[in-house]
C-alpha cells in the first residue's frame, strides 16, 4: 500500500472518530440529570422569564432539531452562546487558549527534558545512591495527590519565603515595557509551571529508565560496548535512539493538554485557561460551553493521533506497509 | 414567652463573643460624599488557599465574604486585619414536603423541629460562626419577627408531642406507628448536597438524621448530587431537603416560597404548604399599598409559618469581610450586605488609606466576573464590578436600613386607574440635578423611561419581573418621571430604581446578549468604553481572568467637598 492511500485511510479513520465524539458530546450533557436552566436562573425569576431564557437558548427545540443545529454550527466552528455567560464561546477559549498553551509549553518540555535526561542518567547508574534516591522521588511525587505539591509550593514560596506570585499570568497591572512585561510573565510561571515539573517528571523518568534499561541488556548493546565505544556514546546514541520510538508516541500523546489544560493547576494558581473553564462548565451544566472545550480537545487528540501516525509511517515503512498487508 | 424574647439576643451575643474584636453595623461614621481614593483594582484569584495568603501577605486590602472557620481564625490572628461581622440574608433551611403522609401532619414536623439542637450545630460544624434562626426572615431585615411560635432543642417535649397525638412507639420495630394508618411509619430520606459538594450540609442531614432517630422516627440521610437534587425537588419526589437560600431586604419572598398559586410543578413552593388564610395575608404583603399594610401582613404571615413549619430554619450566615487596617480605613459595615459587597455605598465612597490621600486600594474578586453587560450579567463578582460604576435613585442607610434618597431627591408612590374598576401603583420619581454619565452627557428621567422599556421590550431575563407590569413610563420634565404599574403594590418602588441604561449607546444595540460593551471603546471618549455609568468609579480596564482596574469618576455628582 502507498503512503497517500494510508494517508487517506488514517484521515477517514479521523473524520469518523471525529463524528462519533461530536455526538457523543450532544447527548452525554442531555442525558446528565438536571435541568441546565437551573443553574443559571434566579429565585426570583418568573415563569416567563424562564421561558424566555430557554427560548432565547434553543433549549425548547426537540433534541433532533437541537442535534442538527448543533452539528451544521460545529462545521461552522460556532460553538454557540455560554449558559453562563451568554457570550460566544469561541471567543471564551480564545481568551483561555493562550494561557493554556503557555504553561503546558513550559511545563511539558521541561518536564520531558528533566525526566528523559534523569531516566537516562539512572540507568546508567543503576543500583547507586543517585539512582535509588531520583526513582524513589519521583515515584513520590508521582503518587502523592498533585494539589498537595502544589498547594505546599504555594504556602512555601507564597506564605513562608514569599519571593513568587501566587495568582494569575501577570502582575496587576503589570509594569510597563515589553522586557519587564516578559519578566513578569516569566515570573509568574515559575510557580504553577516548576510545581507540573515536579509532579510529573517522575513518570518521565521512571518510563525512560525501564525502557533503557530494557535496550542496555540487548545484544546491540554488548558490541557496542564490546567495540570500546565511550559509555556516552552507548547510551545516547545506541540505547537512547532505539528508545526514542515508545518516547515519541508518548510526546504526542501528551500533545493534547496542550488543549485541555491542566484544571487543578489552573485552580490553584488562578490561571485563566481552558481546563478551569471546562470544569466550570460542567459543574454548572453550561452545555455550549462544555461541548466546545470538548469539542477542541477531541480535535487536538484527534489531529495528534493522525500526527503520530503519520510520523511513525514516515519513520518505520513495517506500518504503512502492514496496513495492507507485505508486498 | 419572656424566654423567647431572650433568645435572640443570647444569639446575637454568642456570635459576637466568637468574633470578638470585629467591627459591626452602626460603629462607624460615614459620609454620604466620595470617592476617598483614586483607584480600586481588583486581583481576580480563585483558590481560597491563595486568597488567604495573598490578604496576609499584603497583596489585597479588602478579603469579601470569608466562610470558612478556619480562614477567619488565620485573619483574626493577624495583627494588620480587621474582621468586620454583619448580619446577612441568608438562611439555612429543612424543608418537608407537605403533600406526602407522614409529613403533612404538623405535630410531626414539629417534633422534628424540637430535635434540632442549633446552637451545638453551630459550634460542631461552624465553630460558632453562624446566626442561629428559627424565623423565616433574617434579623437583618426590616419585616423580621422575633414573636413567633418557637420549638426550641427539646427532644422530651418532641416524644410528648408524638406521645398525646397517637405516634406511639412499636415495641417490635421500635418505630413510631402512624395514628392513622396503625401500622410504623414509612422511611423517610433527608435529602442534601454529597459531602464532596457541600459536606456541612451533608454532615447537617446526618446529625439531624440521628436526632430524629433518638425520637423512634425512621428517617435517614441521602446526599446526592445536586442536579439530581433539584430534578426531585422540582417533581416533589421528596420528603425532606436541606438548602439555603440568599434572599433580600424586600419580604415577598415570602410569596413565592408558600403562596399555594406557587406549588406547581418547578414552583417555588416547594414544601407544597396550602393554607387559605396564609395565601390572603400573603397576598396582602405582595399586592400591600402601604409600607404598614406589608408589615401588618408579613407579621401575621410568619406566626402561621413558623406554627406550621413548612421548613424549620435552622441559621443565618452572617457577613464576614476583612480589611488591611495598617493601610485602609472608612470602611462602613452594613446589615444586610457586610462591609465589602457592591450594595455597600458608603465602604465603595469612604474607605480610604490610613496614610496621605487617594491612592489605590486593592479588592480581591473571587471569581472572573466574565460578562459585564448590565442586561445579562448574572453573578455576584459581575456586580461587584458593575455595581460601582452604577448609582440608584435611593440608597439604604447603613445604621438604619431605611430608604434614603440618593440620585432622586424625594419619590411618591400613588395609585391610578389603569382601567375602569382597577388600581394600579404610579412612582414618581424627583431627580437631583447636576448628575452626569461618566461621558459627561447629562442623567434626565427619559434615561429612566428608555432603561424600563428597553428592558420590558426585550424580555431580559433577569428584570422581566421588575418590569413586566410597567404600563408605561411619562416624563414631564427631564427631572420627573412617572413609572406606571398595572397592579397595585407598594414594593414597585423597588422595581424601577437602578441599573439604568445610557440611551445614546443602546438604543442602537438590537441584541443585548450578544453586546460585550466592556470590549468596545466608546465613540467619542478617550480612556472609556461602552460600559458608562453615572457611580463613582469609572471601568478602566478588565484584563480578562487577571484583574479589573476602576478609575475615580473625575465628574461624580457626590465628590467628596
Amino acid at each position: 500500500m502507498g503512503f497517500s492511500r494510508y494517508l487517506l485511510r488514517r484521515l477517514g479513520y479521523a473524520v469518523i472518530v471525529l463524528f462519533v465524539i461530536m455526538t457523543f458530546n450532544f447527548a452525554i450533557f442531555r442525558l446528565m440529570p438536571g435541568d441546565a436552566t437551573k443553574m443559571i436562573i434566579d429565585p426570583m425569576f418568573t415563569p416567563e422569564a424562564i421561558a424566555e431564557l430557554k427560548r432565547q437558548f434553543g433549549l425548547d427545540d426537540p433534541p433532533l432539531v437541537q442535534y442538527f443545529k448543533y452539528v451544521g454550527n460545529l462545521f461552522k466552528f460556532d460553538l454557540g452562546l455560554s449558559f453562563s455567560t451568554r457570550r460566544p464561546v469561541v471567543n471564551e477559549l480564545k481568551e483561555r487558549l493562550p494561557n493554556t498553551a503557555v504553561l503546558f509549553l513550559a511545563s511539558f518540555t521541561l518536564t520531558t527534558i528533566i525526566g528523559i535526561s534523569v531516566g537516562v542518567y539512572t540507568a546508567s547508574k543503576r543500583g547507586t545512591f543517585g539512582d535509588n534516591f531520583v526513582t524513589g522521588a519521583g515515584l513520590f511525587a508521582f503518587a502523592v495527590p498533585s494539589f498537595w505539591i502544589q498547594l505546599l509550593l504555594l504556602m512555601l514560596f507564597g506564605y513562608y519565603i514569599p519571593i513568587l506570585p501566587i495568582h494569575g499570568t501577570m502582575s496587576a497591572p503589570p509594569p510597563d515595557g515589553f522586557l519587564l512585561q516578559f519578566l513578569d510573565r516569566i515570573h509568574h510561571l515559575i510557580l504553577p509551571a516548576g510545581s507540573n515539573v515536579i509532579v510529573a517528571f517522575g513518570s518521565w523518568a521512571l518510563y525512560t529508565r525501564n525502557t533503557m534499561l530494557e535496550a542496555l541488556g540487548q545484544d546491540y548493546i554488548v558490541t557496542a560496548r564490546a567495540k570500546g565505544l565511550p559509555e556516552n556514546t552507548v547510551l545516547r546514541h545506541h540505547a537512547l535512539r532505539s528508545v526514542l520510538p515508545p518516547i515519541v508516541t508518548l510526546i504526542f500523546g501528551a500533545l493534547p493538554g496542550m488543549v485541555s489544560g491542566a484544571v487543578i493547576t489552573e485552580t490553584i494558581f488562578s490561571w485563566h485557561g481552558v481546563g478551569k473553564y471546562l470544569m466550570d462548565a460542567v459543574m454548572q451544566q453550561d452545555y455550549p460551553a462544555a461541548q466546545g472545550a470538548f469539542y477542541l480537545i477531541a480535535l487536538a487528540v484527534v489531529i495528534c493521533n493522525l500526527a503520530a501516525d503519520i510520523v511513525y509511517g514516515i519513520v518505520d515503512p513495517r506500518i504503512r506497509v502492514g496496513e495492507g498487508g507485505a508486498k | 414567652m419572656k424566654l423567647r424574647r431572650f433568645l435572640l439576643p443570647v444569639a446575637i451575643c454568642l456570635v459576637l463573643a466568637m468574633t470578638y474584636g470585629s467591627v459591626t453595623a452602626g460603629q462607624v461614621k460615614w459620609e454620604p460624599y466620595g470617592p476617598q481614593v483614586d483607584q480600586i483594582i481588583m486581583p481576580i484569584i480563585k483558590d481560597a488557599e491563595a486568597q488567604l495568603i495573598a490578604f496576609n501577605r499584603g497583596d489585597i486590602d479588602v478579603y469579601p465574604g470569608l466562610t470558612r472557620p478556619a480562614d477567619i481564625n488565620v485573619v483574626k490572628a493577624n495583627p494588620n486585619a480587621e474582621l468586620t461581622m454583619n448580619y446577612g440574608f441568608h438562611m439555612f433551611y429543612l424543608c418537608y414536603n407537605m403533600r406526602r403522609e407522614p409529613l403533612d401532619a404538623d405535630i410531626l414536623r414539629q417534633a422534628i423541629a424540637h430535635v434540632i439542637d442549633r446552637d451545638n450545630i453551630i459550634q460542631t460544624l461552624f465553630e460558632g460562626y453562624m446566626l442561629p434562626l428559627a424565623a423565616f426572615l433574617p434579623p437583618s431585615s426590616g419585616f423580621y419577627k422575633e414573636d413567633i411560635p418557637r420549638f426550641p432543642y427539646n427532644p422530651e417535649e418532641a416524644k410528648k408531642l408524638l406521645d398525646a397525638a397517637g405516634y406511639t412507639v412499636d415495641p417490635a420495630t421500635g418505630i413510631r406507628i402512624d395514628p392513622k394508618t396503625g401500622k410504623p411509619l414509612r422511611k423517610m430520606t433527608i435529602f442534601t448536597p454529597t459531602y464532596e459538594v457541600a459536606p456541612t450540609s451533608a454532615e447537617l442531614g446526618k446529625i439531624i438524621a440521628e436526632a430524629c432517630q433518638a425520637i423512634n422516627l425512621p428517617i435517614e440521610p441521602e446526599p446526592m448530587d445536586f442536579p439530581v437534587m433539584l430534578d426531585k425537588l422540582d417533581m416533589a419526589e421528596f420528603d425532606m431537603y436541606m438548602l439555603a437560600w440568599s434572599l433580600t431586604r424586600i419580604p415577598t419572598s415570602l410569596y413565592n416560597f408558600f403562596h399555594s398559586s406557587n406549588d406547581v410543578e418547578a414552583g417555588y413552593n416547594r414544601p407544597g404548604i396550602r393554607d387559605a388564610e396564609l395565601d390572603k395575608l400573603l397576598e396582602g404583603l405582595y399586592y400591600a399599598p402601604s409600607e404598614e399594610a406589608a408589615r401588618k401582613a408579613a407579621d401575621e404571615a410568619q406566626v402561621i409559618l413558623a406554627r406550621r413549619q413548612p421548613y424549620t430554619v435552622l441559621y443565618s450566615r452572617p457577613y464576614m469581610d476583612a480589611f488591611r487596617k495598617d493601610r485602609f480605613t472608612g470602611y462602613v459595615p452594613m446589615h444586610g450586605y457586610g462591609a465589602a459587597n457592591y450594595t455597600n455605598k458608603w465602604t465603595t465612597l469612604n474607605i480610604k488609606p490610613v496614610k496621605g490621600k487617594g491612592g489605590t486600594v486593592r479588592w480581591l474578586l473571587m471569581e472572573e466576573p466574565k460578562v459585564l453587560n448590565p442586561c445579562t450579567a448574572s453573578s455576584a463578582y459581575e456586580w461587584e464590578v458593575l455595581g460601582r460604576l452604577y448609582d440608584d435613585l435611593m440608597e439604604i442607610n447603613p445604621e438604619t436600613m431605611e430608604d434614603i434618597p440618593w440620585m432622586a431627591k424625594s419619590w411618591e408612590v400613588g395609585t391610578w386607574e389603569p382601567e375602569p374598576g382597577k388600581t394600579g401603583t404610579v412612582i414618581t420619581w424627583h431627580l437631583e440635578k447636576g448628575i452626569k454619565w461618566q461621558d459627561t452627557t447629562p442623567f434626565t428621567s427619559r434615561d429612566i423611561k428608555f432603561t424600563l422599556e428597553y428592558l420590558r421590550d426585550n424580555n431580559v431575563p433577569r428584570y422581566i419581573s421588575n418590569v413586566q407590569e410597567i404600563v408605561k413610563v411619562e416624563t414631564p420634565d427631564d427631572y420627573t418621571a412617572k413609572v406606571y404599574f398595572e397592579t397595585e403594590s407598594y414594593w414597585h418602588l423597588y422595581r424601577a430604581g437602578g441599573n439604568f441604561l445610557p440611551e445614546w449607546i443602546w438604543k442602537d444595540v438590537k441584541d443585548y446578549k450578544t453586546f460585550e460593551p466592556w470590549l468596545e471603546a466608546h465613540p467619542e471618549v478617550p480612556g472609556l468604553t461602552k460600559v458608562v455609568g453615572h457611580g463613582p468609579f469609572i471601568l478602566d480596564q478588565y484584563k480578562v481572568g487577571e484583574y479589573v482596574r476602576l478609575k475615580k469618576n473625575p465628574i461624580y455628582w457626590r465628590l467628596s467637598k
